[in-house]
């Protein structure tokens, strides 16, 4: 099943995680993939 | 299960009250963003939200866009693992309108409760939303056109489960279109069984 990650999305940038979120390298993705058929 | 390095029940009991705090105190100071700040952060349209019950779009607390490929197809049926409030589940059975269907599934109660609450208040009847876990879907072998989930798959902690459960869910062909987030760095092992890393 190949996978296709979308745009990054700073999910925490601005929030109570974001410096926690910053030391590991968190981001938000769109991902999707398909079922073989 | 698969192998897990943390306390799995105690890490669902951190989870459904840190939950219950978003539908509580939605207005709250949170590790992460609620509401329309998220919805925004995630690129939202703002269509997307119009008509929504307010204490669906309060509790939001998405962390990217799994519509960013399209919203569903009109006639799809659809499941939204770790539906919450059930903001993208009521998304979802808009877009898949009067012969779609979408089935949300949340180990929260209150979440459960605000989610049927705002769909009835929104008067959207082709989405329920039923108890369960992402690694026990309650939905038959084979029936999604499209899975969808937000945020959610991060903190479970069988996630190699939860992905066999969504692979069952679909039909063959069927999409899978998930929002989560991604780790650049490696985290230790020691992180792995801290569950407060896991829930903020």
């Amino acid at each position: 099943m190949d996978v296709e990650y979308g745009p990054v999305v700073d999910t925490f940038g601005g929030a109570g995680g974001e410096e926690k979120a910053r030391q590991f390298g968190t981001w938000g993705y769109p991902i999707r993939a398909r079922k073989p058929a | 299960m698969n192998d897990v390095t943390v306390d799995v029940g105690k890490l669902r009991e951190e989870i459904q009250s840190k939950y219950r705090e978003v539908v509580d105190h939605p207005d709250a100071t949170f590790h992460f963003h609620t509401g329309l700040r998220a919805a925004a952060n995630a690129g939202y349209e703002d269509d997307w939200l119009e008509g929504l019950p307010k204490q669906a779009i309060a509790s939001f607390a998405g962390v990217a866009n799994p519509f960013h490929w399209g919203l569903p197809n009109a006639g799809e049926r659809v499941v939204d693992v770790g539906s919450g409030a059930g903001a993208d589940s009521m998304i979802a059975a808009r877009a898949a309108g009067p012969t779609g269907r979408v089935v949300g599934v949340d180990m929260t109660p209150e979440m459960l409760q605000r989610a049927r609450a705002g769909a009835t208040e929104a008067g959207i009847e082709n989405v329920e939303f039923r108890a369960g876990l992402a690694e026990r879907l309650p939905v038959d072998a084979a029936w999604a056109d499209l899975v969808i989930s937000n945020g959610v798959l991060n903190l479970v902690p069988d996630k190699l489960g939860a992905y066999k459960q969504i692979f069952r869910a679909l039909r063959p062909g069927g999409r899978i279109q998930i929002a989560d987030i991604c780790v650049d760095q490696p985290i230790p092992e020691g992180a792995l069984r801290d569950i407060d890393l896991w829930t903020g």
